[in-house]
């Protein structure tokens, strides 16, 4: 009878500490969300056939290692937000309140971070805000200062300002024919258009550029000011639009030496069309960071031919040429913005190893927190083709980038700035 | 749970820019200007909380009322056609509000960052809820409670005379201006009401996504306004409720583990039910309330 007992109290002993002891996972678990259907479906095809090549990589490499130095695999669950706010933010709460995955990688579009974003607690600690409290690293959504709208939200997305101010620079250096400048915008995109009238106009005249029919009221070369002058001044169109007739014979009547096409791809292929139809292809283009993509090459490689771009991702490292490739075998394309979710997984893998992470699912909360932390105190991150330094204060990176240009259906790399 | 309630709170304001619809459907005007309307109440509403600091309850009523107002004057013009004109004509009303919305810039700074409405780059940070400490539960009950008291006034309006009024405009116009009805009152205030109704929506949407811009208010939204009474049926309030739990709850949420096949059966479950049920789900046996009352009673 005694025996018994004590073998009854040896196996509640047992169990109690497993239970007390906390259990350890064996999976981590992380989830994406980004538009996989509608106009900019490509965009989250791309980034999860990246984040699953990653993943796949980590789990063939042994996996994560947890606090108590056993591995764990990662896994992922990649959810369609439509590009649409209300999706994305029911994804984030599904995420945060559904689920165990410890952190969120997206989403696409910018429009839907400014939204998402403002879910989330803003102030860390500030128990009087009731927001989400679950980290979130995004690969795509571009447009300028959007991390700065909660301390959980960090992004890993090119700082296009720097970007162009090199470039810029750079053409001045190496084309000093080129003097004048005239551009357009699709207006409805916040990115595009931001982007076009706060930094890449501003940047060229900053560099000694000139407007073509005489300078823009109150545009100095400082970014942001005069942006609605130059949007006034500019010759722009909508997303949606499939007629560039009179935005192509604006550009061919300024008779500038540079173009600035800032516009996804999609509307850049329309335009450079009907561009090329009238015969009034410039010196030089240069186009916006998101349309230095495999979507342009796809849709007009013959007119796109010869325009520049800055962009953060070019097969031109190992690390990068494999990315690219992995990306293909998986159904996707890797650019700058779906080569950022490889990089963010492998900073994932790195924050968890780096703060102690145990997987205990029971600790979702707390565990969320450290990563957040983690991310939080990042100084630099391995990028694919380079370090990136991270704006702690802001939740957002500086990426190393290069200049490309189209050269017979491929980005071809122009000038590498990290040299 | 928080994701429940996620999805309850979508579902709340899509049903009051269903019933801001319904409400002028009786009456037989489709009208594409709810979304102008919903658009007003978003942006009113999120100045006042987010410039003004004004309190939610007072913010919403404001922007409603805005939203009302601007219905009330588009209910003029509105008398005088009606049918596909008149779609077309409340269409480019609510281009114009959003187009307005795209280029309106009104930026103050408060604790040292600038906020208010930026254009093409959006209006952000609308974030009064999460702000001021409300839990998800409380901003869910928040909006069902509003959601509730206007099915209730509508439910109400269409058991006494100003109902019956309303559905004989709908049903004939001629017949009704024959009988003494004065069409410009009915459609007129039909128009202001709904208005109102979307005006509420557009605020608790705005404050519920915390971000609003021009591509919030497109045509593709105006569509789904219309879309919930007639999928839901006219025959009383809970069908735009039923059509609102089918679409966002079932068709959008419930579907999305089927990826990229979700859009393709979300149509064609659509044109299944209106299919079957060109009145409207509300005439489904085990919705038929009434019907199945009838029965109960003999």
């Amino acid at each position: 009878m005694f025996s018994k007992l004590k073998k009854l109290k040896l196996a509640t002993l047992a169990f109690a500490t497993v239970i007390a002891g906390g259990a350890v996972a064996d999976t981590i678990k992380i989830a994406g969300w980004g538009a996989k259907s509608g106009p900019l479906r490509s965009f989250g095809v791309n980034s999860e056939a990246i984040i699953k090549a990653a993943i796949d990589r980590v789990n063939e490499t042994g996996g994560v290692k947890l606090a108590d130095g056993s591995m764990a695999k990662m896994s992922y669950d990649y959810y369609d937000s439509a590009c649409n706010p209300e999706q994305a933010i029911t994804i984030a709460r599904k995420v945060a309140s559904e689920t165990d995955a410890l952190i969120g990688i997206g989403p696409t579009c910018s429009g839907v971070a400014a939204a998402l974003f403002g879910i989330f607690q803003k102030k860390v600690g500030d128990s009087s805000d009731t927001g989400l409290q679950m980290p979130l690293l995004t690969d795509t959504a571009v447009r300028n200062g959007l991390a700065q709208i909660s301390q959980w939200t960090f992004r890993n997305t090119p700082n296009e300002p720097d970007m162009y101010d090199k470039l810029f620079a750079w053409l001045r250096k190496t084309h000093p024919e080129i003097k004048t400048i005239y551009g357009g915008t699709e207006t409805d995109q916040g990115h595009s258009a931001g982007t076009y009238s706060i930094v890449i106009v501003q940047a060229a005249i900053r560099h000694g550029f000139e407007w073509v029919n005489g300078p823009i009221d109150e545009v100095t070369g400082k970014i942001g000011e005069g942006r609605a002058n130059v949007l006034k001044s500019s010759s722009n169109w909508l997303m949606a639009d499939t007629n560039f007739s009179v935005q192509a014979r604006a550009f061919k009547k300024s008779g500038a030496d540079l173009f600035i096409v800032s516009s996804h791809p999609f509307t850049t292929c329309g335009f450079l069309k009907e561009l090329g139809r009238m015969k009034a292809m410039p010196k030089m283009m240069v186009g916006l960071t998101s349309s230095s993509s495999a979507e342009t090459l796809k849709g007009c490689p013959k007119q796109a031919e010869g325009m520049i771009i800055p962009t953060s991702f070019a097969p031109i490292t190992p690390a990068a040429k494999e990315v690219a490739a992995l990306a293909a075998a998986n159904g996707g394309a890797a650019d700058l913005h779906s080569a950022a979710a490889w990089e963010n997984v492998m900073i994932i893998k790195d924050v968890i190893e780096a703060v102690g992470i145990t997987g205990d699912p029971s600790k979702v909360k707390e565990e969320r927190a450290k990563i957040r932390d983690g991310l939080e105190a990042l100084e630099t991150t391995e990028g694919l083709i380079g370090k990136v330094t991270r704006v702690q204060d802001q939740g957002e990176a500086l990426k190393p980038f290069v200049f490309v240009h189209a050269q017979n259906g491929n980005w071809e790399v122009l000038h590498d700035p990290r040299n | 749970m928080e994701f429940y309630l996620g999805i309850l709170q979508t579902i709340g304001f899509h049903t009051l820019l269903g019933l801001s619809a319904y409400l002028l459907l009786l009456t037989g005007q489709l009208s594409m200007a709810q979304v102008g309307f919903f658009a007003i109440g978003a942006y009113a509403s999120g100045i006042l909380t987010v410039i003004y600091g004004l309190h939610i309850f007072l913010a919403l009523g404001v922007g409603a009322v805005t939203a009302s107002f601007f219905a009330f004057l588009v209910g003029f013009p509105a008398l005088r056609i009606k049918g596909l004109m008149l779609v077309i004509a409340t269409i480019a009303f609510s281009e114009i509000v959003r187009l307005y919305f795209f280029n309106l810039r009104w930026r103050i700074e408060k604790g040292g960052v600038e906020v208010g409405p930026d254009g093409a780059q959006g209006f952000r940070e609308i974030r009064y809820f999460a702000a001021n400490g409300w839990e998800p539960y409380q901003i869910v009950s928040f909006i069902w409670i509003v959601v509730i008291l206007v099915i209730a006034a509508l439910w109400w309006l269409d058991r006494v005379k100003v109902g019956s009024v309303l559905r004989a405009v709908g049903e004939d116009e001629l017949a009704a201006q024959s009988s003494g009805v004065n069409l410009t009152i009915v459609k007129v205030s039909a128009m202001t009401g709904g208005g109102f109704i979307a005006g509420i929506a557009g605020g608790l949407y705005a404050h519920s996504t915390t971000y609003v811009d021009h591509n919030s208010f497109t045509i593709l939204l105006a569509t789904f306004a219309v879309a919930y009474p007639i999928l839901g049926g006219l025959k009383n309030v809970f069908g735009t409720l039923f059509a609102v739990v089918f679409i966002q709850g079932i068709l959008i949420e419930g579907l999305r583990f089927l990826g990229d096949y979700r859009n393709l059966l979300f149509g064609l479950l659509i044109i299944i039910v209106m299919n079957f049920y060109p009145k409207g789900l509300i005439n489904i046996p085990i919705f038929n309330f009434s019907r199945r009352t009838k029965k109960g009673d003999t």
